[in-house]
């Protein structure tokens, strides 16, 4: 990203850029089926949104809509390598998602409380193996393990956050 | 059909999911709503993970500079927190946005159902009477199923047959014995079998598979037979084409079979019933009988021995309707209103709740079984959370103390109710001890979950007083006149509330002793 302070008339489009950064990722990420094509994607969204943000009201509603289309479009021209979801489920998805963003943001937030609830080894594990630039295969190679059993181990760390993380939310609002 | 969905949805994630198991996922996407809730939460959770991992990477890499060893922790470390005050207003401001697409409609990969079973064991496991069945093979070992196909056509198998569905208007014998009936308006089904493939013109044929040998006989109507090499044949009533020593798979008492199974079935139960109203750690057992003579109708008798009429439940709102077998009450809870309002008195140190349910649908956030009024300290609440998994919940809160959520200790079983245990009968319970502190729930006489809660203290009374079955009655302090609807979308027909906390043994033997079929 360069530098808000040298382009003045960009700061507000920075500012709402970064307001909605992790929503938009979170939005597009739900639409791709992996995590590199979706930064690829958020790079190409956030050019498109920089270009044009002058001309909208609503910068969120068409944050959106240009991201489902940077993602719809990259489905369309990406190699089939491997089963992608057909674009009813995608666009299904995308309304959902995009319903969804407060949920979201809450759930990102309980989040902190539910790592530091998780034992430190499983901690430090986790957020390594989302660290850019580790391979599982390195990883589990480090730790002795296959990668099968290291995949098995982080599947089960997620599901074991997944479920801290809603429970936190249902228990905020238990009465 | 029982699939791990979070190991499901976290392989696709890690992009090691091969392509088959992706398109069942994909399927099941679009027809469970939930499901969706969860691959989107996970995706999230996928985010999220990768900017706590990026804030953590560049915190070491200030923590490391020279510069950073003498100053403190850097301020701000996660990238979302800007999203406060002002993004909040922003984003409710755009909280109506999307409304498109709200209502979609509910897909399944279904051909046909598994209408009623006999005695079966299907080597496929999770494969029950009332399943919908999606393209397959399906293999039959023992006992009789009727298997329905959406077009109309019905197909009675008997153990040990295989067959494959391969549509609503076409299928395949690969081994055993099949009967065939075929209305006017599925005219056209097609069943395969070694060297042969039959054309249904509406009729009734049985088909015998052993090896590659296929003997078929028609009962009634006209059947074309296309063998290799021959001109398509016209079987009509009583001909039968090819060799057999079994006979053919008769169909007459079949229905019979059936209902005289649910008879025992039920007259079994009512004796086991019949013993277990004298456990003198009953605090409450509704049976969820009918009294004709009850004028009002409205009676929810506790059959617990020795009767305590102040125990007795007034049905409110909820109808009757059919339990687990003909002959068997139950009550139905469908409007925001219906409930079983009851008054059980009494300070226990252990509970055990067992219930009797069909659900029809998880639709609200919080789905009633058994919720004491309001939630003062040491009353009990039993629910369905939204992803179908159990709730107990039981709170002590401090006098002093306001906040509520601090002192609730919540136990949830992993989700049960999904769309294949929706619309039939389960046995639910949970147990609880005030002295362990364990919870422990079961499904279908399995244990679902054991916890102890980490706010637990050893020895606090639990007092149930005036409570609802099936929904959440006269809830009080935060909700004076108004409150969230949690009735539940199913029905009852038992709920027993024992003082103790019940062994696994003794919660399976409730569940063999009353399961349906």
């Amino acid at each position: 990203m360069s530098q808000p302070s040298d382009h003045p008339p960009h700061e507000p489009f920075f500012r709402l850029y970064a307001e909605h950064e992790v929503a938009l990722h979170t939005f597009v990420r739900s639409l791709l089926p992996t995590r590199e094509e979706a930064a690829e994607v958020m790079q190409e969204v956030m050019v498109i949104l920089w270009q044009k943000s002058g001309q909208v009201d609503e910068f969120r509603p068409w944050a959106f809509g240009v991201a489902r289309l940077a993602a719809l479009r990259h489905l369309e021209r990406r190699k089939r390598d491997r089963h992608v979801f057909d674009s009813e489920l995608v666009h299904q998805l995308a309304d959902e998602s995009a319903a969804m963003s407060e949920r979201h943001s809450d759930q990102r937030e309980a989040l902190e409380s539910c790592l530091q609830k998780l034992p430190t080894t499983q901690r430090e594990l986790v957020l390594t193996a989302y660290t850019k630039g580790t391979r599982m295969d390195d990883l589990a190679t480090r730790r002795g393990q296959t990668p099968m059993a290291l995949y098995k181990l982080l599947h089960r760390i997620r599901q074991a956050l997944l479920e801290c993380v809603r429970r936190t939310l249902a228990q905020e609002e238990m009465i | 059909m029982n699939h791990d969905w979070h190991d499901l949805i976290q392989r696709y994630i890690a992009g090691t999911l091969p392509d088959d198991e992706a398109l069942a996922l994909q399927n099941a996407l679009k027809s469970d709503k939930d499901l969706r809730a969860l691959y989107l939460d996970y995706m999230n959770l996928d985010v999220a993970l990768g900017s706590q991992a990026e804030s953590r990477a560049a915190v070491k890499e200030i923590l490391a500079s020279p510069m950073a060893r003498e100053t403190s922790r850097p301020g701000r470390r996660y990238p979302w927190l800007p999203l406060t005050a002002a993004a909040a207003i922003v984003l409710l401001a755009f909280i109506v946005w999307p409304r498109a697409a709200v209502d979609e409609e509910a897909i399944s990969n279904g051909v046909a159902m598994v209408s009623d079973t006999l005695d079966a064991a299907f080597a496929e496991a999770a494969v029950r009477s009332g399943d919908t069945i999606a393209p397959g093979k399906l293999t039959l070992n023992k006992g009789l199923a009727l298997i329905e196909f959406f077009s109309g056509a019905t197909v009675l198998i008997e153990g040990a047959t295989q067959i494959e569905i391969i549509s609503a208007w076409e299928a395949r014998c690969v081994s055993g014995r099949v009967r065939v009936h075929v209305p006017p308006a599925a005219k056209g089904f097609l069943m395969h079998a070694p060297d042969v493939k039959l054309e249904d013109l509406g009729t009734e044929f049985a088909l015998n598979v052993k090896g590659q040998d296929s003997a078929v006989h028609v009962f009634d109507g006209e059947v074309i037979a296309h063998t290799k090499g021959n001109a398509p044949a016209s079987l009509k009533e009583g001909m039968t084409l090819g060799q057999t020593d079994a006979g053919f798979l008769p169909i007459d008492d079949v229905h019979d079979l059936v209902r005289q199974r649910q008879e025992r079935r039920h007259a079994e139960w009512q004796k086991w019933s019949e013993e277990t109203r004298n456990d003198s750690r009953l605090v409450a057992y509704y049976t969820f009988k009918h009294w004709p003579d009850d004028r009002w109708d409205r009676l929810v008798k506790s059959c617990a021995i020795p009767p305590q009429k102040q125990r007795d439940g007034g049905a409110v709102g909820a109808k009757w309707t059919q339990g687990r077998w003909p002959g068997k009450d139950a009550l139905e809870f469908k409007r925001p209103g219906d409930r079983v309002r009851m008054n059980p008195d009494g300070s226990y140190s252990a509970l055990t709740l067992s219930c009797w349910v069909k659900v029809d649908s998880v639709d609200k956030k919080y789905n009633a079984l058994l919720l004491t009024d309001g939630y003062d300290n040491g009353k009990p609440h039993w629910q369905i959370y939204e992803d179908g998994s159990l709730m107990f919940t039981i709170m002590y809160r401090p006098d002093a103390s306001a906040s509520v959520a601090a002192w609730n200790q919540m136990y949830f079983s992993r989700p049960v109710f999904s769309a294949d245990s929706l619309g039939r009968w389960h046995h639910i319970a949970v147990s609880y001890d005030n002295q362990s502190g364990q919870v422990v729930q079961y499904f279908d006489g399995v244990e679902v979950s054991r916890e102890v809660s980490r706010l637990h203290q050893p020895g606090r009374p639990i007092t149930f007083g005036p409570s609802v079955i099936g929904n959440w009655g006269l809830p009080t302090g935060n909700h004076p006149s108004h409150f969230p609807i949690r009735n539940l979308n199913g029905a009852i027909d038992e709920f027993a509330i024992y003082s103790a906390a019940l062994s696994g043994a003794e919660i399976r033997s409730i569940f063999e002793n009353g399961k349906p079929e």
